[in-house]
């Protein structure tokens, strides 16, 4: 009975102790860079249960789109400077 | 030879500098001249401190009430419609919810449509809007000789379009945003200088945002800024946060996140920008990083949920400070940015920037170097920050309220909605306050693994959604409030509780009433100083636009959209019931249908109803003149 107690003592004081030690934001590694993994969660998670495994063609789609319609508007600005007619589809852009 | 150098340097950069003002200044004081006039309303906030405040006191607090409907338009379209009309030389010109039809009316007889502009859009755009089909409204440039007066329009398909603000064709037209990857626009363009700005939408899709500036007389593009990535991307230079360094300086767009993730870690800014022509400085909000789920993307995900001031120029950041420092609750922080000049708590007069954000507290910052001046809770019942560090600039996080992997968070406050949301708020110079739109919506929140494949949603939790403590939680009502808000005092002159989140925002009057539309659908006037009802008006449905203010040949005229949705609108807009659906809004909102449905149009109100068509019945008759008989 004794022994139970002080077992469900000291459970309680490591959950309060890990409480104060949680993820607070209030301790950083250099300014502006605070994070902390919360108790129980790893520093990195690649290569963790929660490694997202993300597929680098599907992150590489963003960028190769914007890069695609600055280049299209690009013609069409010309076009426009050049004949002062602003045609959309670049299709019909002669260059 | 050094030094002769070095001066004829120095002489020919203070050379170009002064040119580049000189050039600059013109084509702005055009903007702000048209701005101060009490017959426009020309840009988003009605001035560049985009503080929604009119010098007008024709209707003032004695004779608020007897405000009546002088004339009113519908765009023809449901939805949600935000933002509110331009009012320009006489000219209103009016956004719709997609397909973001636009309406130029003339004011002499606002019966007749002087031109419409009807995009045709891929319907498939309605599928990645993760928040109703709603645009916030339109963007004015005057015209130079060369080039004529120009309508900016962002469709959700994400063009940009210029049209001839005298006739409605379309002037240039380019792509700003990418459906295919999940990417639109709802935010409103704004102009400064010879530039519109445009910001993107779609962080719940993995959607890396960015803001860019574009000529408006050739559409060509000038820059194009990042909120997440290598420092060149986001327009880091060695100036950055100079005055407050311990907010994070170089290379943490990229060293704040685990590898690749910031190449799909969220931050568009779909919210307000406010400008200061005196420092050159375009101030908005980055939204939040994708996706919901924290255990995905350890890290502080910087630059998302940051406060930004970028040269109007050349888009440089030159501070920038980030408020939720690795979000795990989507407090998005593009709301409305309000500039004052008021004195600090030691006495010293100031330039400031006001924010009142989605997670829970309202920011005033210094505009000139970033600096904090407050940050206060804008109700005491936030729970996930202990207090805002003013010295460290740390928000303390209560761990209690944080989200994870493996758990369900329960009772924080504000839910992901927030404390504010797109809410365009007010202030009144001569009182020294802010009249905030303000939602009291606490939640429950489990977030889950998920993939990220290019358009399609990367959300990755779910929320459970309902009033906080000062509602009513068994009847789901009592989700909003309004208050008058000192910033530097931190000190509400007054405060009431809305049934529903008050989410279109204020408009503030010298003739010291206050205006706002709810969402159950009425428009609202209150007393400045004390809060108390002075008017209302039932419209055909909610608002969740902002009032605007005009005066028309010795009238003053106020106007405001009805057409509820946005995303507390999302059950009653798509049909929807599963309480955790519409992000969670669904079940917060259940009972919002009781009050309202959907709509879609302009209310424009006056004393006693006063318009062209009370001062001659004929107007606009056929045949305009009656026949001699």
């Amino acid at each position: 009975m004794k022994k139970l107690l002080f077992i469900g003592t000291a459970a309680a004081a490591l959950v309060a102790a890990t409480s104060a030690f949680a993820y607070d934001g209030t301790k950083c590694k250099a300014p502006g860079n605070c994070w902390e993994p919360k108790p129980g969660f790893p520093e990195k998670v690649a290569g963790s249960k929660y490694d997202p495994k993300h597929d680098p063609a599907e992150l590489a789609k963003q960028g190769a789109s914007e890069r695609a319609m600055e280049a299209r508007n690009a013609k069409r600005t010309a076009h426009f400077v050049k004949t002062g007619e602003w045609v959309y589809d670049v299709d019909e852009i002669s260059d | 030879m050094k030094a002769h150098l070095k001066s004829g340097l120095l002489a020919s950069a203070s050379i170009a500098a002064l040119v580049g003002f000189v050039s600059g200044a013109s084509a702005n004081d055009k903007l702000i001249e048209l701005s101060k006039s009490n017959e426009n309303w020309v840009m988003t906030g009605r001035t560049y401190a985009s503080d929604n405040y009119s010098p007008m006191t024709q209707i003032n607090k004695e004779n608020v009430k007897n405000l009546r409907v002088a004339w009113s338009f519908s765009t023809g379209l449901l939805h949600g419609h935000e933002g509110t009309p331009r009012v320009v030389n006489g000219v209103m010109y009016i956004n719709s919810s997609f397909p973001n039809n636009v309406y130029a009316l003339d004011l002499e007889n606002p019966g007749k449509i002087k031109w419409q502009h009807k995009p045709k859009q891929d319907p498939a755009a309605r599928s990645v809007a993760c928040c109703d089909l709603v645009n916030r409204g339109l963007a004015y440039w005057p015209g130079d000789g060369k080039t004529p007066p120009l309508i900016f329009n962002n469709q959700l398909d994400g063009h940009v379009v210029a049209l001839n603000a005298d006739t409605g064709e379309e002037y240039w037209k380019v792509e700003n945003s990418d459906i295919k990857v999940g990417s639109t626009l709802t935010v409103a363009p704004y102009v400064v200088k010879d530039l519109v700005i445009v910001g993107s939408s779609g962080a719940e899709l993995g959607v890396r945002g960015y803001a860019t500036a574009y000529n408006v007389k050739t559409g060509a593009m000038v820059w194009r800024k990042y909120a997440t990535g290598p420092d060149e991307e986001i327009g880091i230079g060695d100036d950055f946060n100079k005055a407050n360094p311990h907010y994070g300086q170089k290379g943490l767009g990229t060293a704040t996140w685990e590898g690749d993730a910031w190449k799909i870690g969220g931050g568009t800014n779909w919210g307000w920008y406010a400008y200061d022509p005196d420092l050159n400085l375009l101030y908005y909000g980055s939204g939040n990083p994708s996706p919901w789920n924290e255990t995905m993307r350890p890290g502080d995900n910087k630059w998302t949920m940051t406060m930004m001031a970028r040269d109007i120029d050349t888009g440089e950041l030159k501070w920038g400070y980030q408020k939720t420092p690795h979000d795990e609750w989507d407090y998005a922080g593009v709301n409305v940015m309000m500039l004052s000049d008021q004195k600090d708590k030691s006495g010293k007069m100031r330039k400031l920037v006001t924010h009142p954000d989605r997670n829970g507290i309202i920011y005033t910052l210094d505009r000139t170097d970033g600096s904090l001046v407050s940050a206060d809770k804008i109700d005491d019942t936030v729970n996930v920050w202990t207090h805002v560090d003013l010295k460290t600039g740390i928000p303390v996080r209560n761990p209690e309220y944080g989200t994870r992997m493996d758990h369900k968070a329960t009772n924080v406050c504000p839910s992901a909605m927030g404390y504010h949301d797109q809410a365009h708020d007010s202030y009144d110079p001569e009182r020294e306050v802010f009249y905030l739109a303000i939602n009291h919506i606490c939640m429950d929140w489990e977030p889950f693994m998920l993939p990220y494949r290019a358009g399609q949603f990367f959300v990755g939790a779910t929320l459970w959604m309902y009033p906080g403590p000062k509602g009513d939680r068994q009847n789901y009502l009592g989700l909003g409030q309004v208050k008058a808000r000192n910033v530097i005092t931190g000190k509400d002159k007054w405060a009431i509780m809305e049934r529903f989140a008050a989410w279109g925002g204020t408009m503030a009057t010298k003739g010291g009433v206050m205006f706002y539309g709810t969402l159950d659908g009425y428009l609202k006037a209150r007393d400045s100083d004390t809060g108390k009802l002075l008017w209302k008006f039932k419209m055909p449905s909610g608002a969740i636009g902002y009032p605007m203010t005009y005066e028309h040949k010795g009238t003053q005229y106020v106007a405001i959209y009805y057409g509820v949705g946005g995303w507390p609108g999302v059950g009653l807009v798509f049909d929807l019931n599963d309480p955790t659906a519409g992000l969670g809004a669904v079940g917060a909102f259940k009972n919002l249908q009781n009050w309202t449905q959907m709509g879609g149009g302009l209310l424009v109100f006056s004393l006693d109803g006063k318009s062209p068509y009370s001062e001659n019945v004929e107007l606009d008759e056929y045949p305009p003149e009656m026949p001699k008989l």
